[in-house]
């Protein structure tokens, strides 16, 4: 009797330990890099969040306060993804101002674009590490002008300079990015009266291709909104009379609206989050922040949050999107994309997005990369489902560098489909015959991703679709059973 | 003083030998206001000697190699360019190219508005 | 030569001494513009910053090295990929970029003992690399932080390391040109004259101021080889970080870009002995000039005519076709810092092109000086140009095609002119014989390009021409040739292939074209192609 009674509790054991194993094994782990160094980054530094968000607004021109590779760099970066030039300029801080202090570059800065600049309204005074370590005091610097120059030499002008920090040794461009969209607005949105009978879209780091879509999306649902930023003009024409820079169109009416919005939607939590908030807790405009419309279902609860928001309805038209949407994919899903194991890294909203959109196509995202050390990914709840729901073996990494995906292909048997990434990962899908498709920022060795969303249904079919024909290039070079698409 | 030709065409000569080491080359343009003068002396005055069918080389130095080899290219480009100079006699020679370091002194030395000239240090 | 005063900046009056207009007879003792000077602020000029110049100019390119900034990540992102300076072994320099990604705790705390353990993350990511560059950034410059004194920690820890420390942030200095300066004092300084290498041949130089942008110093080097002489070392294109100890040992320093390299040039041979000879590695006759020059040093210059002959009656014919097609062609030549020099009189007289503007990002007076020289007048100079200068520059010239960086090239676009790319080119290599092939042919393919030409077309005010399907660049560019030309049987275009460059890394791996002379006998004989490849470098002991 005993050894009866002995045997079942060695079994119970065997079976509860077998359990834990296998939780351990077959699930989602959030873990964090453990080096401290970084090869090869995901992001590039604050500054250039803070640039981006500058190059939304029209008759804006960013002047940086810092060393001038600062900007260059920035401008290049932009224009290797956009084909296009963007105007933002430096204080140019030199050795001289490195030890005195830089005060009166911005000063001079600020003198000199409003010279040779003449239809240049909002000018945002955006830190560097240099000058944050200097410690020179931008804000100070902003009211003394406000005071003498503006007053005395720009009287007759409508001048804006707005005060943005973003030293590099914190955070990085995503965070850069949600903070100079949170000063803008803050600096702008002023209460009236009535409500405009807008909403408030706050895109997040998106392309114009995104925006194109969103629009469709808002117009279909007869939706009036204020888009931040409104970048589909990034995708500017080639005129015979010659428009030389590329430019948003966001106005200063625009961000003055916000604050009577009837609601803000912000699509990305950790780029637009806290403006969202800002005027939730400022002027008591509702926000609705997440999710990133990316993928069918996403982009449902998209349209659910505008029909909440504004009482509209979702009309047949958008059902129709939907369905030409879901046909396409499941041309796709089964035959092709099940199973497929896929490494996703960038900006983190983009990441967890394509995370959710592929499990729904049967696709393993067996590793997440996301790329600064924002301490609220711990507690995202999106990531939290991953953990809970997810019964493969994933890994979620923070704090992440381009090395960790490489590390475990090379030395870590890390076997892999597909990657969706930006370009500064090319090499590990080149070198290691992995196909990829170009997702997210910066995207400059393919022509013309930034005309297409990610985002929405249409966003949706052609993300599908760039997976699915990834995968198909791979197979003929690889002679991979190349001929079972003869007859597909 | 000159021989077969008078001054304005010596001058005339100059200039277009000064042509071509402006359009070609590199040697006279060293950062230091002292390093160009030496360049100018040492080069120019090995191409005199070329041209005149003197004895250009000094010592088995490097330097003095490096300023020959300058000469003998700069040479070889003058005569191709300027078939005159076969008719030229030796004194002339002398007083073109003696005109032509006097020009060069200045333009890159003496009358140069480049500030980095005066600088001590490298 | 009076200066010129763009509208755009009559209200900044300090930019009148930064511009001029070369006119006939004048001369470069009647005007230079400034240079080098610190930046107007707000200006939008071109600049970049000082560690740019030094860390990916002329640090990077080094190919067996781990590049690693000591800072936040943005420097070491922003100069990761991008530029083409290629190697010869699998582009590790291209392709990983490291920093010690400083964060506000080491901006307070300080950040000696991190950047430690990176260096020490670095090499064990990367077993194989034995050799380390740290570049000074903004932020740890700042805060004081002594590199050096941690490299030679490391050093005293792993003797089969080498780690090279360089102090340039980036407002050191007003530009680029900054970081040069820093890098190639420190270079020399800390490295220079630490190993020995292995002399095999008779002839031996230092190759400087090549970067080995889209392959251009493995053309050079074809020529060189031929001639039986050995690079000691290239500073810095598709070099060993080792090679560069051993610079002290050259009989001759080349220098191409003077404008980066020329200081180590100047110290070397003040300390060493060794002479500076400027070449131009760009154009048929500055190339042939330069390689005759090279050859009249080492004695061996029949060798250099055999190459000059060669490499002429193979690629003339292919740029006189271009050349033929070319004439008139008005250019903006706007690099950095050197090309405006190599390249501004053998376009125009080569190529047939008339160089109407000159311009230098981050040059000093001695690249104006050499710039105006050898363009042509009517021709525009500015230093230190920005971006409102530039549009009104190119409005006022009309210039069929831009000669500048990618993305002053994408303003360019828009005011409907074509662009080239002067500092990673578009289908290079542009130097030697051949690679001056490849740019006439760039060249053409821009300007006689029929879908460019549709931009100037106004389909709601202009009359739309409808007799043509097609335009083809030859139905361009043939309108007013002669019939002698359009019929020659010698003129033919490029035949160069799309990369040239995997045919002469086979060469080299065959070696079967090499012939170096002894050292001590000068008996012409091959030298092992693992010596080519990677030459020994002894440890001097100190």
């Amino acid at each position: 009797m005993t050894n009866r009674i002995i045997r079942a509790i060695d079994t119970v054991s065997f079976w509860k330990k077998y359990e834990t194993i296998k939780k351990r094994i077959m699930s989602c782990e959030l873990k964090t890099k453990e080096r401290i160094g970084t090869i090869n980054p995901i992001f590039t530094c604050q500054p250039a969040g803070a640039q981006f968000a500058s190059i939304g607004i029209k008759d804006c021109i960013g002047l940086v306060h810092g060393g001038q590779g600062c900007v260059m760099f920035v401008r290049l970066i932009f224009s290797q993804h956009f084909k296009e030039s963007f105007e933002l300029a430096s204080t140019s801080l030199h050795e001289d101002a490195a030890v005195f202090g830089a005060l009166k570059r911005v000063e001079e800065g600020v003198d000199v674009l409003l010279m040779r600049y003449p239809n240049v309204k909002v000018i945002p005074i955006i830190t560097t590490c240099s000058t944050e370590i200097i410690g020179d005091d931008i804000d100070g610097v902003v009211l003394k002008l406000n005071d003498g120059l503006l007053k005395e030499k720009y009287a007759d002008r409508e001048v804006y300079l707005v005060p943005i920090h973003t030293p590099s040794f914190v955070g990085s461009m995503i965070t850069g990015y949600d903070l100079a969209l949170k000063d803008f607005v803050s600096y702008f949105a002023k209460k009236e009266e009535k409500t405009n009978g807008k909403i408030n879209l706050i895109t997040g780091w998106v392309n114009p291709g995104d925006v194109k879509e969103l629009k469709s999306l808002l117009s279909e649902m007869d939706v009036d909104a204020t888009v931040l930023f409104e970048i589909e003009t990034f995708d500017s024409p080639l005129m015979p009379d010659g428009n030389h820079i590329s430019h948003g169109e966001t106005t200063i009416e625009d961000l003055r609206g916000t604050a009577n919005a009837i609601g803000t939607i912000a699509l990305n939590k950790y780029e637009g989050g806290q403006a969202a908030e800002y005027l939730e807790q400022e002027f008591e405009v509702p926000a609705i922040i997440g999710p990133t419309p990316i993928g069918i279902r996403n982009t449902d609860t998209f349209l659910q949050n505008l029909k909440k928001m504004t009482g509209k309805p979702i009309p047949e038209s958008l059902a129709k999107k939907r369905g030409i949407a879901l046909d396409a994919i499941t041309d796709v899903t089964h035959m092709f994309l099940a199973g497929k194991k896929v490494a996703i890294y960038g900006s983190p909203d983009l990441v967890i997005g394509l995370a959710e959109f592929c499990l729904d196509m049967e696709m393993e995202p067996v590793l997440l990369l996301l790329g600064d050390d924002n301490i609220g990914y711990a507690h995202d709840l999106r990531i939290k489902a991953l953990q809970d729901s997810v019964k493969f073996k994933m890994e979620i990494v923070t704090n992440a560098d381009l090395w960790e995906l490489e590390n475990r292909i090379k030395n870590e048997g890390l076997e892999l489909d597909l990657i969706l990434g930006h370009s500064k990962g090319r090499y590990i899908a080149i070198d290691n015959n992995i196909p990829m498709v170009r997702v997210g920022f910066p995207v400059y060795d393919r022509a013309g991703k930034f005309r297409h969303p990610v985002v929405g249904y249409a966003g949706a079919t052609w993300l599908a679709e760039e997976m699915a024909n990834a995968i198909f290039a791979d197979m003929e070079y690889k002679h991979n059973k190349e001929w079972v698409l003869n007859v597909w | 003083m000159i021989k077969d030709m008078d001054k304005k065409t010596a001058e005339e000569k100059m200039s277009q030998l000064e042509w071509y080491i402006t359009k070609h080359c590199l040697w006279q343009y060293n950062s230091r206001g002292w390093d160009r003068e030496i360049q100018n002396e040492r080069i120019l005055g090995k191409t005199k000697q070329i041209l005149c069918g003197e004895n250009a080389r000094e010592d088995d130095s490097t330097a003095d190699k490096y300023y020959w080899s300058e000469a003998m290219t700069l040479t070889g480009a003058f005569k191709r360019y300027f078939p005159w100079l076969e008719e030229t006699s030796k004194e002339d020679i002398a007083v073109i190219m003696h005109m032509l370091k006097e020009k060069m002194d200045y333009t890159m030395i003496k009358g140069s508005l480049n500030v980095e000239l005066t600088k001590e240090q490298y | 030569m009076p200066y010129h005063q763009f509208e755009c900046s009559e209200c900044i009056p300090e930019r009148l001494h930064h511009a001029v207009d070369k006119n006939p007879g004048e001369q470069l003792t009647d005007a230079l513009p400034l240079g080098y000077l610190n930046t107007i602020p707000g200006s939008i000029s071109e600049r970049g910053c000082a560690y740019c110049g030094a860390k990916h100019v002329i640090g990077t390119p080094m190919k067996d090295v781990i590049h690693l900034s000591h800072g936040p990540v943005g420097c070491t992102y922003d100069t990761w990929q991008t530029k083409r300076y290629i190697s010869d072994d699998g582009n590790f320099q291209l392709k990983y970029t490291f920093a010690s990604n400083m964060k506000e705790s080491h901006i307070v705390f300080g950040a000696g003992t991190m950047l430690k353990s990176n260096i020490i993350e670095a090499f064990k990511a990367f077993p194989e690399i034995k050799r380390m560059s740290i570049y000074q950034t903004c932020a740890s410059a700042l805060i004081g932080d002594d590199i050096e004194a941690t490299a030679a920690e490391v050093m005293e820890e792993m003797p089969d390391v080498k780690v090279f420390t360089c102090n340039s942030p980036g407002f050191a200095g007003p530009s680029q040109s900054g970081g040069h300066h820093k890098i190639n004092l420190a270079w020399l300084s800390q490295m220079v004259g630490t190993g020995e290498p292995e002399i095999f041949s008779k002839y031996v130089i230092n190759y400087v101021g090549e970067y080995n942008i889209q392959g251009d110093q493995e053309i050079m080097k074809d020529y060189f080889y031929r001639m039986g002489i050995q690079i000691l070392s290239t500073f810095t294109g598709n070099t060993h970080f080792d090679d560069l100890r051993s610079m002290h040992r050259a009989q001759l320093n080349v220098l191409e870009c003077a404008r980066s390299a020329e200081y180590i040039c100047d110290e070397l041979r003040v300390r060493y002995g060794i002479p500076r000879m400027d070449i131009d590695g760009f154009g048929f006759e500055g190339i042939s000039d330069s390689l005759l020059k090279i050859g009249y040093f080492f004695g061996i210059e029949d060798k250099a005519r055999e190459i000059i002959a060669e490499e002429t009656a193979r690629w003339k014919p292919e740029l006189d076709w271009y050349a033929a097609r070319l004439k008139g062609v008005r250019i903006c030549l706007w690099p950095g810092g050197s090309k405006l020099w190599h390249w501004a009189h053998l376009l125009h007289k080569e190529i047939g092109v008339d160089v109407v503007s000159v311009y230098t990002k981050f040059g000093h007076q001695g690249d104006m000086e050499k710039g105006i020289s050898r363009c042509e007048p009517g021709a525009l100079a500015i230093d230190d140009p920005n971006e409102l200068e530039t549009i009104e520059a190119m409005y006022k010239l009309k210039p069929d095609v831009i000669f500048t960086g990618k993305r002053p090239g994408e303003v360019a676009k828009k005011i409907r002119v074509p662009y080239l790319n002067v500092h990673g080119y578009h289908n290079g290599p542009y130097k030697g014989y051949e690679g001056w092939v490849r740019l006439a042919k760039d060249i053409y393919n821009a300007v006689y390009s029929p879908i460019h030409r549709l931009a100037l077309l106004d389909i709601s005010k202009d009359e739309i021409p409808t007799d043509k399907e097609f335009e083809t660049r030859q139905t361009l560019s043939d309108v007013k040739l002669s019939d002698e030309i359009k019929n020659s049987a010698v003129l033919r275009q490029c035949t160069s292939s799309y990369d040239p460059i995997p045919a002469l890394r086979e060469k080299l791996k065959k070696n079967e074209s090499y012939l170096f002379p002894d050292p001590e006998t000068g008996e012409l004989r091959k030298v092992p192609v693992e010596k080519l490849m990677k030459n020994k470098v002894v440890d001097v002991e100190q």
